[in-house]
């Protein structure tokens, strides 16, 4: 029943509906075919065979069925295959170990302290110009 | 009492507990029935559940199988109606 060359239907699937040609015989269950469904391996149970038959040899490339389904005046779609998009990665937190935590505290305070020394710096900086005036304030009625 | 339209068969009601500790009516619109095979009633497969202004916002390929007679008839009697057609 299921040989090489023999064309049927497929029944089962998304490609339900579609021609196609048994390429090669993989079991008693299974057998590649190809022709406006994709190349692929398929039960028996999801086929109905037809009453054509083509020639081929064993394990045709899909070019040659393309051009052996133009004198049976069957079209063939041409489908590129998709592309799966890639899955978002998830930037994962590293845990410390305590040995590490202790490090990266010290690590994290020494940081910390170096801002808090710049603040300091400022501070001292702003109070100079009020001693300034104050000095010029005894000045005067010194002069007096 | 509840309003004049939330009297309707549309409607269920569901018993909620608030965070006070008092049981609350809600009245909520029910959900439309699986679809079902057009030879034998069997449900249909791969379909969802939802109102019509819902459904409108989902993809063509997201509301039934992609498969000829797909959200029609199941697969069992697709596959016969196809084997129909081949042996005529």
């Amino acid at each position: 029943m299921f040989e090489v060359g023999n064309i049927c239907i497929k029944i089962a699937g998304r490609d339900s509906g579609l021609k196609c040609v048994i390429v090669e015989v993989l079991d008693d269950n299974f057998v590649l075919i190809d022709g406006q469904t994709r190349r692929r391996k398929c039960n028996v149970k999801h086929l109905e065979p037809l009453k054509d038959s083509i020639k081929i040899k064993n394990k045709v490339s899909h070019s040659e069925i393309v051009s052996e389904f133009k004198k049976l005046k069957i079209d063939i779609k041409e489908t590129k295959p998709k592309k799966t998009p890639e899955r978002p990665k998830k930037s994962k937190k590293v845990k410390m170990k305590p040995s590490n935590e202790k490090k990266a505290s010290k690590e994290k305070t020494a940081t910390k302290e170096k801002p808090k020394k710049e603040v300091v710096k400022k501070k001292a900086d702003t109070p100079k110009p009020s001693f300034e005036k104050k000095e010029i304030k005894e000045e005067k009625p010194s002069k007096k | 009492m509840p309003a004049g339209s939330k009297k309707s068969g549309t409607f269920r009601k569901v018993f909620k507990k608030t965070p006070g500790g008092k049981t609350v009516v809600h009245y909520e619109l029910r959900k439309p029935k699986q679809h079902k095979c057009a030879e034998c009633g069997a449900e249909l497969k791969g379909m969802p559940r939802l109102r019509p202004v819902e459904m409108q916002k989902l993809a063509k390929t997201e509301k039934r199988p992609e498969r000829p007679y797909g959200g029609v008839l199941c697969s069992a009697c697709a596959r016969k109606k196809l084997i129909q057609e081949v042996r005529s």
